[in-house]
């Protein structure tokens, strides 16, 4: 159960949270001084399009960037920075009080083990369970992710299982230590509209009953208006625009939050509406204004030499050059 | 799983059947015979020897009586070592082989493994060099140079070994196993490390370390079968090959073992001889081969319902 108490007090608090990538030649930055907070119980979406670093904030609070990469920055959660913090200490935290569902589903999970055993040894492992109560409560909750049969296909492997089933499996793993955060990485891809909704729902069920918060990375616009309280949109690594769900939606003032808006279909419409192509893609982070700015119909001179920081402007947060040459007018 | 383990085993079956045909046929048709081109004999004493050893049958004949006797494991005696039948000759020379080199695999499967394992988890830290100079050293530098080398450090100099023959008992086997090890060494520490670099990048072993684990039961129960399974593939040929392979070995330290008779054999024509140990050696092949599948498929589920 998470330590900290129900206070004011976030339950985590992310500040200038970086990661950047050596290569051969060059480095290059993904995640770039990203600030937010998130309260015990809530959802907060990360939406962005691909490869915009949305992936790579997970990976930094759990420690699991690949090895050309690293994190700056800070990540308070129970009294520690999670960003830094040394293998053996981030083993008591990772899988314990805070899990992650990956995005592959297909290559996620041990494909020598079990699917009961790889879900019990979470609880093996940080709650000291035998074996026997745990593979218990593994099935139990394969049972409650929609799983027909539980029993049964908790002996089997994973090359048994299909794309959808292994998601669901995944779920499972990190519903069933009960964290304080749950990190879904695009929880739903792999599964058809209506188990979708279903796990959607599961999610936030799980949220409500138990005080646990979420962080959902999707690309999904629909997921957002279904299951989040807060969203943050990504760009190029860069926190563009940060609301409430219904103010992002009733009033993005973001050009690129407007653009993703105004390529969304239609809210509640009965496809899965997506992110929609907005001319371009994200600019080379070389460049010192703003991510967006080559792709922006309503650039400044300022937008391409100087980067716009990140303002509360309640009900939001927001960083674009507009606002500020808004507020002068 | 039952049902993998006897088609494997079919197959197998099937496979020593075509080679029991294909030696015989091959050996037939190769051109002289045992007797044919040593000494002058006159031809009653030609005709009296072929008749000994039913050369004087049709070929289709000599094969019914050669896979009869295959199957009650009478491969009839040797041409040029006539007191002995083949299969004195056999049961004299294969233990000899067969300690050598079950010994040389279990030490470089040991010795690979660890050094493959540790250079894997820290790379370029002194293990992963030690592994690097073994790996070049144990490729690159033939066994007629490690050998003697050996020989003139450890038996000659320190005198802790004897240069050959078997008089010493152990003693007399451990510079042939290490010699016959280390070439093995090399190769089983390199195909470690880069399995398990390749392993430890896998997806699921992020979601071992996601799942905070820790490192000594993420590399037991979620890195090691990965990485393990090329090795064992590479194993079960590798013994084999050991075996049957370490004519060399046997001459450079003198060790009675079979690869030096199957020489002997085929430079005398004798028939019987090398057929004996060129089906040994086929369903040595075959043996092991099945063992490895079977062991792989025990680590990994997701072999077993194949083929
Ligand atoms: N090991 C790495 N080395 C170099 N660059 C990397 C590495 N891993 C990720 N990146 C880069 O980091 C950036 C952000 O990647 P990230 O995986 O977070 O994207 P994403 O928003 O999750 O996209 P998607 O929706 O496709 O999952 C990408 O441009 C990617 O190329
Ligand atoms: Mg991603």
């Amino acid at each position: 159960m998470p330590s900290t108490p129900m206070t004011a007090e976030p339950l985590l608090s992310v500040r200038g949270l970086g990661v950047r990538f050596r290569l051969p030649q060059a480095e290059v930055t993904a995640v770039d001084g990203v600030d937010f907070d998130l309260a015990r119980g809530e959802v907060l979406g990360i939406v962005g399009e691909s490869g915009s670093g949305k992936s790579q904030i997970l990976f930094a609070l759990m420690g699991l960037l690949a090895a050309n990469g690293g994190a700056s920055g800070e990540a308070r959660f129970g009294g520690r920075n999670l960003v830094g913090l040394a293998e053996g200490e981030l083993d008591r935290v990772r899988g314990s009080d805070i899990s992650i569902v990956f995005q592959d589903p297909m290559t996620a999970l041990n494909p020598f083990m079990r699917i009961g055993d790889q879900l019990a040894e979470g609880l093996i492992v940080h709650r000291g369970a035998t074996r026997r109560s745990a593979w218990a409560e593994a099935v139990a909750m394969l049972d409650r992710v929609g799983i027909p049969d539980p029993a049964a296909r908790a002996r089997a492997y994973p090359h048994q299982f299909s794309g959808g089933m292994r998601q669901r499996v995944m779920i499972a793993m990190a519903l069933l230590m009960r964290p304080a955060i749950l990190l879904a990485d695009e929880p739903t891809t792999a599964l058809d509209v209506t188990i979708q909704a279903q796990v959607l729902d599961l999610i936030a069920e799980l949220a409500r009953d138990s005080g646990t918060a979420v962080i959902l990375v999707t690309h999904d616009l629909g997921v957002v208006a279904r299951a989040c309280d807060r969203v943050m949109v990504l760009y190029g690594g860069q926190v563009m625009e940060a609301a409430d769900v219904d103010t992002l939606f009733a009033e993005p003032r973001h050009p690129y939050t407007q653009g993703l808006l105004a390529a969304m279909p239609r809210l509640g419409g009965e496809t899965a509406p997506r992110l929609g192509t907005i001319p371009g893609s994200p600019g080379s982070d070389a460049a010192p204004g703003c991510p967006f700015a080559p792709r922006c119909d309503r650039r400044l001179p300022r937008c391409t030499v100087e980067r716009p920081a990140l303002v509360d402007r309640p009900p939001r947060r927001i960083a674009c050059h507009l606002e500020a040459a808004d507020a002068a007018s | 799983m039952l049902r993998f383990i006897g088609r494997r085993v079919w197959d197998g079956g099937l496979t020593l059947a075509a080679l029991v045909t294909l030696t015989f046929f091959v050996m037939r048709l190769a051109p002289g015979g045992p007797f044919s081109k040593s000494r002058k004999i006159s031809p009653e004493i030609l005709a009296n020897i072929q008749k000994t050893y039913h050369l004087d049958e049709p070929v289709w004949m000599q094969f019914g009586r050669y896979v009869k006797g295959l199957v009650t494991f009478d491969l009839g005696p040797s041409t040029r070592f006539r007191d002995y039948t083949v299969g004195d000759m056999i049961s004299a020379g294969l233990p000899w082989s067969v300690t050598i080199g079950i010994w040389a695999i279990i030490v470089a499967t040991l010795i690979g493994v660890a050094l493959g394992v540790a250079g894997a988890m820290r790379r370029n830290s002194a293990a992963d060099y030690v592994a690097g100079i073994v790996g070049v050293v144990g490729v690159a530098v033939p066994i007629f140079v490690i050998g003697p080398l050996l020989q003139s450090v450890f038996a000659l100099r320190l005198g802790w070994v004897p240069v050959g023959g078997i008089g010493a008992g152990w003693r007399a086997l451990v510079l042939p196993i290490l010699v016959l090890a280390l070439p093995n060494v090399a190769y089983i520490s390199r195909l470690t490390r880069s399995s398990m670099i390749e392993t430890l990048r896998e997806n699921y072993v992020r979601t071992a370390r996601a799942k905070g684990v820790g490192a000594a039961r993420m590399v037991r129960r979620h890195v090691l079968k990965g990485t393990l399974l090329p090795v064992i593939a590479y194993l079960g040929p590798a013994t084999a090959a050991i075996i049957t392979g370490s004519i060399l070995i046997e001459t450079i330290f003198a060790l009675p073992g079979i690869g030096r008779h199957f020489v002997d054999a085929a430079l005398n024509r004798d028939y019987p001889l090398v057929m004996g140990i060129t089906l040994l050696y086929g369903a040595l092949l075959i043996v092991l081969n099945i063992a490895t599948d079977l062991i792989r498929a025990w680590i990994d589920p997701r072999l077993r319902n194949g083929r």
